[in-house]
């Protein structure tokens, strides 16, 4: 199946990607799931019960913000092992990325054997 | 599908779980159709975007079972994460499920075990002294002793190891209903059978 491949990628940075949004702004459910679903084509269902897991490991706290229109709103914000976790991910990430990027792009300069002048 | 259709099969979904978490659940998508309707999307829309509730129930109910076990180890809270885990029916689990029913079976029989030669133990140290069993009665004390102090702490390993498995099994179904394929691609099933 041609799409795994992008299912597991998108598993994987799904959790990273709330990190990052919260890290720049505390936000709500709605706001996080229609730009991740914009950027990465989640449905915006899986927001919720990622949100409840995030905030059974003390990533994220919420807090109630009255609304003028309609009933208050929650927000999450990140905790600082959220942050700790964002650092940790994104390093993660970045390295991850660049190694693959080195073996992707054909051009890549390979580096010289051990012993072999350069 | 309609916003009131959306939540009643949410609801439904999410019974069994405490009141209090299930309609803490519910607002949440409440608040997400009513930010929905807000920005000028339909509720069918909305309800497609959200993917399929049943599937997202059986996740947050999994998701919930795992974070009780977290909370409290205890026999109830154990059952209830292994369930709610496979009613997530995911086809991995599904065929681990005879592999798990072994495991779970043979620590049963260990539980019984165990049980068993406590009782025996108690019942030799309190009655052998007036069996007349060779050794005289002080031994008889002595190896009834020896069994129960045996079986407590073979209790005590296999209570290690039933939270460990639990652990596992909780550990291996979120690597698999973070973002179940499905819920990827709300679209396709849901637009179909949609009459507007």
């Amino acid at each position: 199946m041609p799409e795994t491949i992008e299912i597991q990628l998108k598993k994987g940075v799904l959790g990273l990607c709330v990190l990052a949004l919260l890290a720049r702004a505390d936000s709500y459910a709605y706001e996080i799931a229609s730009r991740l679903s914009d950027a990465i084509d989640m449905g915006e269902g899986t927001i919720y019960p990622l949100m409840r897991r995030m905030q059974t490991d003390g990533l994220v706290e919420t807090y109630l913000v009255e609304s003028s229109s309609g009933p208050s709103r929650k927000y999450y914000r990140l905790s600082q092992a959220g942050r700790d976790a964002l650092a940790a991910q994104s390093a993660e990430w970045t390295h991850f990325t660049r190694a693959v990027d080195a073996i992707v792009a054909n051009d890549s300069p390979v580096a010289p054997a051990p012993g072999e002048a350069a | 599908m309609t916003r009131a259709e959306f939540l009643s099969r949410l609801k439904k979904g999410l019974v069994g779980l405490p009141l209090s978490t299930a309609s803490d659940i519910v607002n949440d998508y409440e608040t997400h159709f009513t930010d929905g309707a807000a920005a000028g999307r339909t509720e069918a829309e909305v309800a497609a975007a959200l993917g399929d509730p049943d599937r997202l129930a059986r996740e947050l109910r999994a998701e919930a079972g795992a974070q009780r076990w977290h909370q409290e180890k205890n026999p109830s809270a154990a059952a209830g994460a292994v369930f709610a885990v496979l009613g997530l029916g995911a086809i991995d689990i599904l065929i681990l499920l005879p592999i798990l029913m072994g495991v779970i079976g043979t620590l049963f029989g260990f539980a019984i075990a165990v049980i068993a030669l406590f009782v025996s133990g108690g019942a030799i140290m309190v009655a052998g002294p007036f069996a007349d069993l060779p050794g005289g009665a002080f031994a008889a004390i002595l190896a009834g002793l020896g069994l129960m102090a045996g079986a407590a702490s073979a209790g005590a390993l296999l209570a290690i190891v039933t939270i460990w498995l639990v652990n596992g099994i909780v550990w291996f179904a979120r690597l698999h209903y973070r973002l179940l394929k499905p819920a990827l691609e709300p679209q396709s099933t849901q637009v179909v059978g949609d009459p507007a």
